[in-house]
């Protein structure tokens, strides 16, 4: 059975501590494993995922929902 | 060699948290609140102390807000409460042995013509939460009981004035400075709204404390000029700091604790049954596990901590902030001691790295120095 993706809220957390929180849940979690990030839309959906594929992620999908936009992210191995 | 016994005034540095800060220091640090790549990176350091406080105390990583400091926390908490909660009411409730970083913003409140209660404390210093009951008014916006005192180190009851504040839709506030990481704060239990907590009294840097803030609770911000820590502490991260910060509260080690509390009995049973005239102040039972407060009869603490220095052996006499008034201090005033006991306290704070040979050495250097000043007498 396939496992549900864990979830990171993250509205209301300004830039770039939205990332940085996003970074440390990643780093904690196996390489390959994904991880759904809610941000909200504008700066936080326009500079989360650059921030994260800058550190090595990789962001698989995007979908939006009202003003929040969920990122499903995938830290790579090593990164 | 040199005894350290002040570490309520302040600790010193860990070799981890050193490596730590110094290693940030000479890395490209950049500002927590840029967007850019470096930006993220330091906000990284930020978010990671961020959620070891909020594991500590059982908050939320978004209960969590940075300051410069326990002075600057603690007056945003009386002030900023205050101001955002005026139209609720004009009273605030104060234990009569707060540091002065409460105390004096209380003042401050009154000369601006609030209402502020001092809820007295008992022989041992500490609040009894019936006394707190009968100071609240209809009017009354905040409590701020201290965790921990810094020169007696009685603990207070929390959970039992948290709970009635709770109860009463008043934002019950503790400064936990002094007992941080020493004594369990579990912020749900203890029904906590706001707690500030130290950096410098855990072997951390200084110039940098925490609080938390319960979701919900409104405070304005003493600071204008930045929209950091969600506009309530405006001003430039000390990424540094906070970095050291985590780093002191991750490697608390619960054995230490335990060990200081065996050498403050240790150094307690040690004067009384040295010293003749040696008067305890503050509690038996509920005492911080690095406190020792007593006072000499027939001697002035002042000149016990002039000679204690001349030999390398470093204490308080009262609070460090008091240490050169020859004032008596108003923690032991407020606990009815007369004013020759007010004037005479001694205070010894350990640390973790405190030896049984330090206090061996301290109690005979007090021995000696006590008979010497009450022969001159």
């Amino acid at each position: 059975m396939k496992k549900q993706a864990e979830r990171l809220d993250l509205t209301g957390v300004p830039c770039p501590l939205n990332a940085a929180r996003a970074l440390i849940k990643l780093a904690s979690m196996p390489a390959g494993t994904l991880l759904e990030i809610v941000v909200d839309d504008g700066e936080p959906s326009a500079n989360v995922p650059v921030s994260l594929e800058d550190e090595g992620c990789r962001v698989l999908g995007k979908v939006r929902k009202g003003h929040q936009w969920i990122f499903q992210v995938q830290r790579q191995s090593g990164g | 060699m040199a005894i350290y016994l002040d570490n309520a005034a302040t600790t010193f540095l860990d070799k981890q948290v050193v490596r730590l800060v110094s290693s940030l220091s000479r890395e490209k640090v950049a500002n927590p609140a840029s967007l850019h790549h470096l930006g993220v990176r330091a906000a990284v350091w930020v978010e990671h102390s961020r959620q070891i406080m909020a594991k500590r105390i059982h908050a939320d990583p978004q209960e969590i807000y940075f300051f410069s400091g326990g002075t600057e926390a603690n007056n945003t908490v009386i002030k900023g409460v205050a101001s955002a909660r005026k139209k609720h009411g004009n009273h605030v409730i104060v234990s009569a042995i707060e540091h002065p970083s409460i105390l004096e913003p209380a003042r401050w409140l009154q000369r601006q013509g609030l209402h502020v209660s001092y809820v007295k404390v008992d022989r041992e210093g500490a609040v009894d939460p019936g006394d707190v009951a009968r100071l609240i008014t209809s009017k009354t916006i905040l409590v701020s009981v201290m965790h921990a005192n810094n020169e007696i180190g009685t603990i207070q009851p929390l959970r039992a004035i948290g709970q009635l504040c709770r109860k009463k839709e008043i934002y019950f506030h503790t400064d936990a400075c002094q007992s941080f990481t020493k004594v369990p704060i579990d912020v749900r239990r203890d029904f906590l709204d706001i707690a500030t907590l130290n950096s410098h009294k855990i072997h951390g840097p200084r110039g940098v404390a925490a609080l938390f803030i319960r979701k919900g609770v409104a405070i304005e911000p003493l600071l204008h000029g930045g929209h950091q820590e969600d506009g309530l502490r405006a001003g430039t991260y000390n990424t540094e700091g906070i970095a050291g910060f985590g780093k002191a509260v991750e490697i608390v080690d619960g054995h230490d604790i335990r060990r200081m509390e065996q050498l403050r009995d240790y150094f307690i049973s040690h004067i009384e049954g040295n010293i003749t005239g040696a008067v305890l102040n503050g509690s038996r039972r509920s005492r911080l596990c690095n406190n020792i407060s007593f006072s000499f009869e027939g001697v002035q603490g002042k000149e016990l901590f002039l000679l204690l220095n001349s030999k390398n052996i470093y204490v308080s006499t009262g609070s460090a902030c008091l240490a050169n008034r020859l004032t008596a201090s108003y923690v032991l005033q407020a606990l009815g001691a007369a004013d020759e006991r007010a004037c005479g306290a001694l205070r010894m704070t350990l640390s973790k790295w405190s030896t049984k040979r330090e206090i061996d050495t301290a109690v005979k250097y007090l021995r000696i120095f006590v008979a010497h000043i009450r022969r001159k007498v």
